[in-house]
């Protein structure tokens, strides 16, 4: 479980700031650049489309026009026959001048036209241009071009395309023609008469105007039907009667002219359509939507490259920046790891503003690391070597010797109370010197050990000052460094009071200001120079020339290393009027934890 | 893998990328491959190929291939048609669809060409039995039209057709087409007491018209291929056949002209336009899938009455022979 909680950790390893960075630049970029590469296909390929639908109306518009133009002329052909020829004309009387001037019009029109062709009401041949001979049985009055003539006689019929099924052609071939027939009357002998005018186009002239638009080879077409829907012209005209292929046509009949969509054999298609006037005849234009990608591969590969070099291009740029972003943090983050492997190279202080100041504070830090590192060395040093002091303190062997020496003494001159109380008092010293190895103590204890020495040293100084104690009561309770009085009573015996003629007086004062205790010994001996006051706490060597070896210093660096540089000992004295040494230290409720904070050195009192 | 190296494998990558989209431009900017197809059909200029030729063409359109058509003349040997077949090949036909040469030799000397390009038979088999062809073959069902050209004479006679004399006529016998035609034909008049008097093969031939001249009378001239028939036709507007009726097979619009002029009374039209375009898709769906099999094509055919002749669906016959 374990292993698979680490390797999964590997795995979700941070990122560096440059992978970072260039990654966030990256997809930042490549989003951007897809978004823009969609919307620029999208916009493009929307315009393309329009561009490709109006260019289809437009050359359906010129194409219907020819068309028309085409059928047009093809009308005014039979007007002419009919109106200027025919009607003008007995068919008996100015036969010639009828063919001489259906000869003209045909010459006039013959690479449009393939016949022009008057028949009577039976179907019988009256005139025809060129002249050919008529099959033997063309059975003209079930042709349907006859027909709708016939049935509908005011109107002008243009027919589908068809084989011409009327003259025998030497050549053997067979003519595909579009029948443009109307009723006419017309006169035979002086006897009116009706019949059929029929104009017989080519077909080939419809369909090259068609061929022409259709040589586009991306799917898109054109083809020509009449208003049934039935096709005219279309480029796949065999195809889609051989079932090879297959249109719409039959539903053209129901569209007018416009734009539509419409989804034929699974594709999608527009078709735009297009009425030709008069003849009822629907050009159409197909254009498959696969035919509005047809020249766009290119450009959906174009913007593909376009996208791909940019992005080859953004990432050396992005490489560029975040290089320059990452490598001062980079550098920083070199030197701080080298710092920490136990190097100590100079933090890197370079790049941006800000790094720099990250650089010159990380700096800073370490530097006051140090400092604070050798400060602590040295506290501990100085801890240990005081501590060393105080159990040297504790048996001094001068002390104890003089002590004893006392006690023999006594016992010598019978002075059984006095040694009892002598051996009782140094027992107390003793016991609260030792206090189970601990540093801290109560100030009831260190009080007691301080009268107990005092008593001590009152015997053997045979009484020549005096010791009072003034202590208010209710700081007992406090915690206090062991032995820190007895060192400043011993100085006060020492250079105080020693010398005098039984008027040495030494007061010890313990009080509660403001958070701290205050303990004050203060005697009226003979004072220290002004010069000298200063030297107390600091020049160690000086103190111990007279000493028991427990100096001021010694106890003033005890108080510091446990309860800071705002505790301590002061020291005022004028000469010849005594001097009062006060040990300031935090109020702490002597307790067990308490106790046990202080002794580890933890806490400090600012 | 340090970042640098992932760096310029990214590049790398992009610009690979890069060179094959660009590569794919130019290609298309090329187009798309155009296949080059050559025809080899025997009289290639005649009318009779109108509709095969239409065929093709709209079918080359489709496809977007070119075809070439190889101008040939009347009798050609095996070894002049492989030939052109390799002439062809070496100007850069990229499949060959050929009419064969009707000999022993053929399907062997195209089998060896079909290992360098596809080749489609049209009209016929090299071999001379259908079944035994190794090469994909495109035709119209010879031996239906032989039996339906029977079948239709019959009709005329109401099924009665003892005692009538016959003549075939043919360009060529030892074609699989022919032989089948003749196959079916003579299948259904089998048991009829009709008459075949003479049959006369290669009739399309400078000799053709000579042969009808000299041979007995007969009630009924049975042409079995286009050229034949037409010539029999042109013997029969002249009254060159003493009364014979003509019935035959043919697909050009010199025997719908006859058709419709009486000489002929029965024509049999294979649809030349589909053995053409579906011959030719055939072949570019070979060039296009290199595991694509080509296959033997078999089409219907129709039967034309001087009656019918213009309905819709004849017309449109008419209209792809009338194709240039």
């Amino acid at each position: 479980m374990k292993i698979k909680y680490s390797k999964s950790m590997k795995k979700f390893k941070p990122r560096g700031i440059h992978s970072t960075i260039m990654f966030a630049f990256s997809a930042v970029s490549a989003f951007i650049m897809l978004i823009l590469g969609v919307v620029l296909y999208m916009r493009f390929s929307s315009i393309s489309r329009q561009e490709i639908i109006q260019n289809t109306q437009k050359l359906m518009e010129e194409t219907g026009e020819h068309l028309e133009d085409y059928l047009l002329n093809m009308r005014q052909v039979s007007d002419t026959v009919y109106y200027n020829v025919i009607k003008e004309n007995d068919f008996s009387d100015n036969d010639n001048l009828i063919h001489q001037e259906m000869k003209l019009i045909y010459e006039a029109n013959k690479n449009n036209l393939r016949s022009i062709a008057i028949y009577n009401n039976y179907g019988s041949l009256m005139a025809a241009e060129p002249v050919a001979l008529q099959k033997e049985d063309p059975d003209i009055t079930h042709q349907n071009w006859f027909t709708r003539a016939m049935d509908e006689m005011e109107n002008m019929h243009f027919s589908t395309p068809h084989i011409q099924n009327l003259f025998s052609d030497a050549a053997r071939r067979y003519y595909w023609v579009i029948s443009l027939s109307r009723a006419v009357e017309f006169s035979d002998s002086g006897v009116p008469m009706s019949g059929v005018l029929l104009v017989d186009m080519d077909y080939s002239g419809i369909s090259r105007m068609m061929q022409k638009i259709n040589n586009q080879n991306n799917g898109q077409y054109y083809y020509l039907c009449d208003s049934t829907g039935q096709i005219i012209y279309h480029m796949k005209q065999v195809q889609i009667s051989n079932g090879i292929s297959s249109e719409n046509n039959s539903e053209i009949a129901n569209y007018r002219d416009g734009v539509y969509h419409e989804y034929f054999k699974g594709e999608h298609r527009k078709l735009l359509i297009k009425t030709i006037s008069y003849t009822g005849w629907k050009l159409v234009g197909v254009i498959p939507y696969s035919s509005f990608t047809h020249g766009m591969f290119n450009m959906r590969y174009f913007i593909m490259v376009i996208i791909i070099l940019m992005a080859m291009m953004l990432a050396v740029i992005h490489r560029f920046i975040s290089d320059k972003i990452s490598s001062p943090i980079l550098k920083l983050n070199a030197s701080v790891m080298e710092y920490e492997a136990g190097e100590k190279p100079e933090i890197y202080i370079g790049g941006s503003q800000e790094i720099r100041h990250l650089g010159y504070s990380i700096q800073r830090s370490y530097e006051q690391i140090d400092l604070l590192m050798k400060e602590i060395v040295m506290e501990q040093n100085e801890r240990r070597k005081s501590e060393l002091d105080a159990l040297q303190s504790q048996i001094n062997p001068h002390f104890l010797y003089n002590a004893l020496d006392s006690i023999v003494w006594m016992v010598e001159g019978e002075r059984n109370d006095d040694a009892v109380f002598m051996i009782s008092e140094l027992a107390k010293l003793f016991r609260i010197s030792l206090s189970k190895g601990r540093t801290i103590i109560s100030l009831q204890d260190e009080l007691q050990h301080a009268k107990s020495y005092m008593n001590i040293q009152k015997i053997r100084y045979k009484n020549c000052f005096s010791i009072d104690f003034d202590i208010d009561s209710f700081i007992y309770s406090y915690c206090s460094v062991k032995l820190i009085l007895q060192p400043i009573l011993e100085n006060a015996i020492n250079y105080g009071i020693n010398g005098m003629d039984d008027c040495g007086e030494i007061t010890v004062i313990g009080r509660k200001e403001d958070g701290k205790i205050i303990l004050s010994v203060v005697d009226n001996g003979i004072g220290i120079p002004e010069d000298e006051v200063n030297f107390i706490l600091t020049d160690s060597d000086r103190v111990h020339k007279h000493g028991s070896g427990v100096g001021l210093v010694n106890v003033n660096n005890r108080i510091q290393i446990l309860f800071g540089k705002d505790y301590g000992i002061t020291i005022e004295s004028e000469l010849d009027e005594g001097t009062t040494v006060s040990v300031c230290i935090p109020a702490v409720p002597y307790t067990e934890e308490n106790r046990k904070i202080l002794e580890k050195g933890h806490i400090k009192y600012e | 893998m340090n970042s640098k190296k992932k760096f310029i494998c990214l590049e790398a990558a992009m610009a690979t990328i890069v060179m094959i989209l660009l590569f794919i431009m130019v290609k298309e900017q090329m187009g798309k491959q155009s296949y080059k197809i050559s025809v080899i059909l025997q009289d290639s200029d005649s009318s009779q190929w109108s509709a095969l030729r239409y065929g093709l063409k709209m079918a080359a359109k489709d496809s977007g291939t070119e075809v070439f058509f190889a101008s040939i003349g009347n009798e050609l040997t095996v070894d002049e048609q492989i030939n052109i077949i390799k002439y062809e090949i070496d100007n850069g036909a990229d499949a060959i669809i050929v009419q064969p040469v009707s000999d022993i030799n053929t399907e062997v000397e195209l089998k060896k060409l079909e290992k360098k390009v596809p080749v489609m038979l049209v009209e016929s088999t090299a071999s001379k039995d259908r079944n035994a062809s190794i090469l994909p073959t495109t035709e119209a069902d010879n031996y239906a039209m032989g039996r339906s050209l029977a079948e239709e004479i019959l009709k005329d006679y109401n099924g009665n057709i003892q005692g009538k004399k016959l003549g075939i006529i043919t360009d060529n016998s030892s074609s699989e087409a022919i032989t089948n035609r003749i196959r079916g034909f003579k299948d259904i008049l089998e048991n009829t007491d009709a008459k075949i008097c003479w049959t006369i093969f290669g009739s399309s031939g400078k000799s053709g018209k000579s042969f009808l001249k000299n041979k007995p009378s007969v009630d009924l001239v049975i042409a079995l291929d286009n050229a034949s028939l037409v010539n029999a036709a042109e013997d029969s507007a002249l009254n060159k056949l003493h009364g014979a009726l003509v019935y035959g097979i043919g697909h050009s619009t010199e025997a719908v002209y006859y058709l419709d002029t009486g000489d002929i009374e029965c024509l049999v039209v294979p649809d030349e336009f589909n053995i053409g375009y579906k011959s030719l898709t055939e072949v570019v769906e070979s060039l296009e899938y290199y595991f694509y099999k080509m296959k033997d094509m078999t089409l219907y055919y129709t039967i034309l009455r001087n009656e019918e002749l213009f309905s819709e669906k004849n017309q449109e016959i008419i209209f792809t022979m009338s194709q240039m």
